[in-house]
């Protein structure tokens, strides 16, 4: 048997090992954004207790928050969970190009929804003076739970970029992509908690 | 023109186009089968839910500042 034979052979063994693991990984991977789930829902939970707790929200001296840039904000991100699930659609059927600019516009959103984040901390920060330990049960619980969800999105722009890399050098086939799935499971995640938070914090 | 319009028009629009997207994929896909496609459908739909908060916000029907 040559190297190169003993090479293919191993090649098989590890596809046939990424077949029969699949389903594995795809329900190791959903129990890892249960357990998020079940994160943020805690601190969901809380923040809404402590708010009717309270005598009116948000407590006097605080403004209210800005709803239209956080209505647009939101789309931004809603967005990017569109474009990132075209990216894994088109990477079924094969559309590698396509697949690769709606990846890249997904990260370009992602990148734009933190970016707004960012300005709407400093207005609050430095315009309004509401800060994380100094507002509040307010100022803590929005700073957290936003924060919280902001760190969410940069790991995810992240680990989209990472894709970007890997997809550039060969790493996925169409039947084995596990990786771009995975992304496109967390990024839908991260959207769906975004509109919980939007929610609770700009709408109720 | 008030930075807040521009804001709320933006959401509307973007708003709008997201929703769509998103339920048009969610009926493309809806006989789809298996754990993975099913979460897709449930994320799908609530992305969808979600645009259309946001243009019920931008259009002042809902949020802190409806009157």
């Amino acid at each position: 048997m040559t190297a190169a034979t003993l090479a293919h052979d191993a090649h098989g063994d590890v596809d046939q090992l990424y077949i029969e693991t699949r389903e594995l990984r795809l329900q190791g991977f959903l129990l890892f954004l249960i357990s998020d789930c079940v994160l943020f829902s805690s601190f969901i939970f809380a923040y809404l207790y402590m708010r009717n707790s309270g005598q009116g929200w948000p407590p006097p001296g605080i403004h209210r928050l800005d709803v239209p840039f956080a209505a647009w904000n939101s789309v931004v991100l809603f967005g990017s969970g569109a474009t990132m699930h075209y990216a894994l659609e088109n990477f079924k059927h094969g559309h590698w190009m396509r697949y690769m600019i709606f990846l890249l516009a997904t990260i370009v959103l992602g990148a734009g929804f933190l970016a707004g984040q960012g300005y709407e901390y400093t207005h609050l920060i430095y315009g309004e003076h509401v800060t994380w330990a100094g507002s509040g049960i307010f100022g803590a619980s929005f700073f957290t739970l936003t924060g919280m969800h902001g760190l969410h999105v940069f790991i995810g722009v992240c680990y989209l970029t990472v894709l970007v890399l890997q997809s550039s050098a060969g790493v996925y086939t169409r039947g084995k992509y596990f990786g771009i799935t995975a992304g496109t499971l967390y990024w839908h995640f991260v959207d769906v908690i975004w509109v919980v938070l939007f929610s609770i914090f700009y709408l109720i | 023109m008030n930075g807040a319009i521009v804001e709320r028009f933006g959401a509307v629009v973007a708003g709008i186009v997201v929703a769509v997207v998103s339920f048009y994929s969610l009926y493309k896909d809806w006989h789809a089968v298996g754990v993975e496609n099913n979460v897709f459908k449930l994320m799908l739909f609530l992305l969808g839910v979600g645009a259309i908060l946001a243009i019920l916000a931008g259009l002042n029907v809902i949020g802190f500042t409806a009157s």
